[in-house]
Order: structure tokens, then sequence, then C-alpha cells
């Protein structure tokens, strides 16, 4: 059979938002279903973002495939609904396939009629056995139809009298037993994936789920509550596999585990792979083993993507983060001292008042990470908060699901509310920022190095997103149509949109 | 009954059309992904507003490019065929109202301003569908100019407009405010019928048939960079430009150094600033040959 794996596009290039602008990662979820059949069928792997979108059509026309797969988190929703629309168009007797975080956390999103399975939870096993049985199917029938899967595990189908079968749990299995995803798969856009100035970029995942239950995050929803992880000689087996020098490690929360920590640092050490590294951990992880991330440090782990979320106590709390101020701040020293570039995010809140817009900002700057990231608070698919806020929402037009709008109601008006929200551009001028001292910077000599050939493109990126992230209008024109009462703002004067590089 | 009879040169021009049209409804032009976005995506008025203003064009040019091929028709079998699409075009089987009426009673309930589409700043790519066609229509063999209206057209329309009225439905367009739309999956559905029977006698030969085909994929590649403009204009409004963050007097002194430099910034930052050039202006660069 010949398997077509779709990663949508963005619903807009250079949209607001981090993803794909500043960090383009491989497609790992797609790539790792893929892995699990390719022995027995033929697997493509389209990533449209880094496609002409003529290239879907052109592939399904060439490429025929029996099933076309897609995957979307909340954000590419809709993106995900056209892959598997075209598919049906052109070829009408190919079964279509989507899973993915929305599509397990609302499924009844994809009930449409030309979708056919929606695969709910991890993917790899399902997929396995769908592909499995359809294969079966279609030896025994040229046109078979989708009652064959309605046993699979793990699964919404599709029945021909327009229903759908109820779904199950999704199977799962240690993650070591998994092969490892074969980036053979993403051949061809090898050195095309980055995180900043890190390119070429590739990426892994080596645990899955989080054992933590912050109520804004659906991580520890998706996967049940259990926690896997890879095994530390499997991480380092697979880094060295890598061929690319930076690597970022896609783990929702990479640091957790202390042993498997200490053992990787083991595996590390001995291998002196020169690989430079980069995920996402918590802060009070980092605040309380200083001096494991100093060893990790020493092992390439240049970067650190965390949740700051507030700089209010009762609000880290409100949110279940089980974490502290005093966690915030000493992570932020600790990753200043061992040279690693901390990528913070922080959440201003839609009952948001003037005054919580300066004492967040304040504390931003005092706090000293690399990359303050200031997010919105959003109820998203799957999570408690979603639950709790579902009657309050101002619309289900997922566009707008991207952290960048608040989309239950503000305190202050709307516009009022954008204009104190881009003022976090202040925070990059008054922010404490001693990451790279001159001390650091020695140290980090070759990592620094090997960033410069892709500097000029990061700040070219970073100028041009600045302009769509600073200007208030551009976020309340998101919403003209989508969220009631608010008109398309005036167009923009250009001598108001620009400002000085940098 | 055909209005023509049957190739007497023995040229199997059915089996041609037949291959012909599955070409077209399979083309990534008729198919493209912007399009299965509208039917899947809740647009709004105000994306589908951008839209029209991009579209309108196209529609107001059609006539015209059938005019100039009338001209060029070498036989009344052809102007017949030509004449009756011309006059469905016009306004007859939609009470005298012709497509742009029809058209504009789309943009004014998407939001359009009287005399807006005269200003709108239109995509390079739909300047340069309508340049390609008014060429493939004056200056190109008669049959290059017949693919492109005929197949490229009559065949393509049914098949993209489908979900386009799925997602303006869905955006809450009434059906009066998109019967143009609605009347061209129907209309268009007989135009396809009379254009099969015109063009199995038409074309008698393999080089016959090759014009045919060469004007319907110009029109069909013509018509899949106009729906990635269409696209890039649809998705990008709400945003600034996105050209270089940068004051206005640094780009003043860097356009007024006609450097390599200056040409490279001042064009990232105004690339879509260029007003439109009237489409009658095109039409008149292009002389009937």
């Amino acid at each position: 059979m010949r398997i077509l794996l779709v990663q949508p596009a963005p619903f807009e290039d250079a949209r607001l938002g981090l993803e794909n602008t500043f960090w383009l990662s491989e497609p790992v979820g797609l790539t790792s279903i893929g892995t699990m059949v390719q022995d027995t069928h033929e697997v493509r792997i389209l990533d449209m973002r880094l496609e002409k979108p003529a290239t879907l059509p052109e592939t399904l026309r060439s490429f025929q495939p029996d099933i076309v797969g897609t995957t979307a988190m909340t954000t590419d929703a809709y993106q995900a609904k056209a892959v598997m629309l075209l598919a049906r168009q052109l070829l009408p007797d190919c079964l279509t396939v989507i899973g993915g975080h929305h599509a397990t956390f609302m499924p009844e999103f994809y009930d449409e009629e030309y979708v056919d399975v929606v695969v709910q939870g991890e993917g790899e096993l399902s997929f396995e056995d769908l592909v499995q049985i359809w294969d079966r199917a279609l030896v025994a029938d040229d046109k078979p139809d989708t009652r064959v899967l309605a046993v699979l595990q793990g699964a919404r189908v599709h029945l021909p009298d327009g229903t759908w079968t109820e779904g199950s749990k999704p199977k799962w299995r240690e993650i070591d037993d998994f092969p490892a995803p074969d980036r053979n798969l993403i051949q061809q856009y090898k050195g095309q994936y980055f995180f900043l100035a890190a390119k070429p970029l590739a990426s892994i995942f080596t645990s899955r789920g989080c054992s933590f239950d912050c109520n804004f995050c659906a991580i520890w929803e998706f996967y049940d509550r259990k926690t896997r992880f890879l095994s530390a000689k499997n991480i380092a087996d697979q880094m060295e596999a890598c061929e690319e020098t930076f690597l970022f490690l896609l783990d929702d929360n990479f640091l957790t585990n202390h042993t498997r920590l200490e053992r990787l640092c083991e595996e590390l050490e001995e291998r002196k792979l020169g690989k430079y590294w980069m995920t996402q951990g918590r802060t009070d992880f980092i605040a309380k083993y200083p001096d494991l991330i100093a060893r990790l440090s020493n092992v390439g782990l240049t970067g650190v993507l965390s949740g700051y979320e507030t700089n209010d106590e009762d609000a880290l709390e409100g949110l279940n983060k089980r974490s502290t101020l005093e966690a915030n701040r000493k992570a932020a020293e600790i990753l200043r001292k061992n040279g690693i570039l901390s990528t913070g995010i922080f959440m201003v809140r839609p009952d948001f008042e003037v005054a919580d817009f300066d004492a967040l900002y304040d504390y931003i700057a005092d706090l000293g990470v690399t990359f303050p990231l200031v997010t919105i608070l959003t109820p998203l698919p799957g999570t408690e908060m979603f639950r709790k806020y579902r009657d309050q929402l101002l619309t289900e037009d997922f566009r707008l699901y991207d952290l960048l709008h608040p989309v239950i109601p503000t305190k202050l008006p709307r516009e009022e509310f954008y204009k104190h929200y881009t003022r976090y551009r202040t925070v990059y001028r008054r922010s404490r920022n001693g990451w790279l001292t001159p001390r650091l910077a020695w140290k980090r000599r070759d990592f620094l190095m090997k960033l410069m050939p892709n500097m000029p493109r990061t700040i070219i990126q970073g100028l041009k997103y600045q302009k769509i992230q600073f200007d208030y209008r551009s976020y309340l024109r998101d919403e003209a149509g989508i969220i009631e009462d608010v008109r398309p703002a005036a167009p923009v004067p250009e001598e108001e949109t620009t400002h000085a590089a940098g | 009954m055909p209005l023509v009879e049957e190739s007497p040169t023995g040229f199997d021009a059915r089996r041609f059309l037949a291959d012909l049209r599955r070409e077209v409804e399979t083309h990534p032009g008729v198919n493209h992904t912007f399009l299965a976005r509208i039917g899947t995506s809740p647009f709004t008025h105000e994306d589908y507003r951008v839209f029209g203003l991009q579209h309108y064009p196209l529609v107001g040019m059609f006539t015209g490019y059938m005019e100039r091929l009338l001209i060029h028709a070498p036989d009344t079998t052809a102007k017949c065929w030509l004449a009756k699409v011309l006059v469905d075009e016009y306004g007859e089987g939609s009470d005298g109202d012709d497509h742009t009426i029809l058209y504009r009673r789309f943009m004014t309930a998407a939001g359009v301003g009287p005399g807006e589409e005269d200003t709108v700043v239109l995509h390079p790519a739909v300047r340069d569908f309508i340049h390609t066609h008014l060429v493939l229509c004056s200056q190109r063999p008669f049959l290059v100019g017949l693919g492109a209206l005929g197949p490229g057209h009559e065949w393509a329309i049914p098949r993209m407009f489908t979900p386009i009225i799925a997602g303006l439905e869905r955006a809450g367009f009434t059906g009066d405010e998109i019967a143009y739309f609605k009347l061209h999956i129907e209309q268009d559905e007989h135009h396809a019928i009379w254009l099969e029977e015109a063009l199995a006698g038409m074309i008698t030969t393999p080089e016959e048939a090759a014009q045919v085909r060469e004007g319907t994929l110009a029109s069909l590649e013509a018509r899949l960079r106009f729906w990635e403009g269409v696209q890039e204009q649809v998705v990008r409004w709400r945003q600034p430009g996105l050209g270089l963050a940068m004051s206005e007097r640094t780009r003043q002194w860097l356009a007024g150094t006609n450097s390599w430099l200056g040409t490279w910034t001042t064009g990232l930052a105004v690339s879509t600033a260029v007003y439109r050039p009237q489409v009658h202006s095109l039409a008149q660069r292009i002389p009937i040959r």
C-alpha cells in the first residue's frame, strides 16, 4: 500500500506565534508512525510547512496513496481538515485518517463526510493495526468499506451509514520498545529545521507524558496520566545517530527523573558527541538540582524552554503549577550561571488590569531570562481550564487559540488590553540579562561560532516579527468578524508601524 | 443532438477529451489547497471581502476574453458555441443580470463599498492571470485560446466553486448573495456539455488536440498562481506589512542611495503597495492579432 502522511501548513505563514517563525521542528509524530509501517508499505511524508501549497494536490495525483494521514494541534485544526477534503476530492477511494492533540480532545470536530478515522491518543499502535486491517481489506475487495475498521482500538471510525464508532482507549507500550523514528522519511527536508539560529536542527522525543497536572495544559490528560521514558542509552544512541550538531529534545518535560538524567550525563560524557541540545523543563527541577544542570550543560545542554508563567504566587497555585516564584528566580540564575539560553514563557490573564501588566513586566525584566515570551492564558481544548470556561468562550474559531488572543472576556476593553499586552517589548530593553558575560561567551565559544552562520536570518526574522508582534492593531484585526463587537482596526499608518531596528 | 459532425480523419477526439477532462479535474490549480481551506475553515465576511476584491477582475474580464476569441473563431460552429456561452455571461438565464452584477451582489454582502474594486491593490498573480488569458485569446492560435476558455474554465469552475460555496454558506451568505457561484455550477455544467460536443468536431488531428491542451494547461497554471496569490491576500490581510521594521527615515535614506540594498529593503517593505494598474490598460497593451 502507499501511505501519505501530511504535516499541515500553518494557517498563515509568518503569523503571530513562536512556531514556524523562530522554531520549526521535525514532524516527529508522523515520522514515528511512518516508521511503524514502512517495512511493509511505501510511506511518504509531506511537510507542508516547507512545501508550496500546490505540492499537496500534485503529490496526491502522482503518488495515489491508499491512505492519507494527517495530524493537528488546535491552531492547525482546519488545515488538517483541508488536507483530508482534498484527498477525498482527488482520490475518492483513499482512506483519510486524522490524529494528534486536537483530534484526541475534540474528535467530534472531525465528524465530516471526508474523514474516515479519528485516532485518539498515541497513534503508533492504532495506526499499525489500521494499516494491517486496511491492507487485508484491499486484498480481499477493491473497494472495502470502513466497517472492517470498527474493531480498531484507540480510534473512532466513520461507518458507511454515516455513524461513528464510540472509540476506545488507545493501546500503549513502553517507548523503548518502539523503533526509533526513521529520519530518512524526511530526508528531503534535511537542513531546513531550526530553533532560532540553531540550524540545521534534529528533533527527538525521549519521554511521553508529564507527572504534573497544570490546569492549562493537556499533556497529562493526553497520556492518561502516565509518564514513560526512553532509557538514557537509547537517548544517547538516537543523539549519536543524528548528523546534525543541534538537537531539540521535544519532551514536554525533559527535566524530570533525576536518575535517568544522571545516567544520560554518564553516557554523553563517555561518548563525547559534540552536540548542542535544547529542551523543555520545569523551573522547580532546575532550582532543585543545580549540580545536575551544570553537568548537563557540560554535555551539551545549551537551551531550556520553561514556563515561568507569572509573578504571582497565588496565580501559580491557581494554575496548579506546583512551583514557586523562588524556584523561578533560582532557575533563571542557575541557567544564566551555566551559560544556558533560557526561554521563559509568561502568561497574562484576561482579567489583568493595568497594574497587573506593570507588575508582570517588572518581574520579567528583573528575572533575567534570555528570551522572555509573553503569552495570553488560553483555555485549550482538552484542559481543565477549557471545561471550566467553555460557557464563557467568545469564539470556537481555533485560529485564535494560539496563546496570543484572549478567547474569554477581558476585564479591560480589548483595545486597551492589547495596548498593554504589546508593551511587553519594553521588557527586552529593561531586561537584566547576564547570559553573555565575557566569561560565559568564552566558555560557550564553540557553540556561539556554530550559531553565527544563521544569525543574520534570525535577526531579520526577529525584525519582521516585531512588526506584527508589537502592533496592538494587528491583534484586533485578527479578531475582526470572529469575536463579536470587534471591528477591523483602521489601516496602520506607516510611521506608526515602524520602529528602529532592534 | 451534436452541434457538429464527428471528425472524419480518424483521430479519436472523444478519447482525447476524456483524458483532458481528467487532467483538468485533477489539476492542482483546480484542486488548490486554498479551495479546500475555504471548504473547511471558518473564513469570515471580512476574509471574503478580500477574496472578492481579488477575484472580481477575473469575473469582469471573462466576457472580454470571449469577445476577443470570437473574432478569431474560424467557422460558424465555433462562433456558435462561443456565442451561446457569451449570451449566458451577458445575463440570459440570470434574469438579465450579467455576471459582474451578480458578483457585485456578493461583494456588497461581504462589505465591499461602491467603487472600492477600482482602488484595491491587486496581487501580481491576479494581473498575471488576466495578462495570460488576454494573450492566449488574442495572440495565439484559436484552439489555444479555446482550450483556455473552454476546458480551462468550463470543466474547472464547477469543481472549484463547490468548496467555495460550502465556505460561503458556512460564513452565513444567503443563496441570493452567492447566486454568482451557484449559477456557475449549473451553467458551466451545461456549457461543458456543449463544449465537449463542439470540441469533438473541431479537433481532427493530434496537432489541433495539442493546441487545445496547451491552452488548457496554460490557463490552469495561471489559475494555480492566482489561487496562491489570493490565499496570500486572504490569510495575511490582518497583519501589517511584513517588511523589515525600520524607521521611515531610514527607509527613505536607503531608497535614496539607489543601491542594491536600498532596492531590496524598500522592495520588501512596499512589495504589495503597488496600486492597481487598471485592467483596461492591460487589455490595451495586448492587441488582437
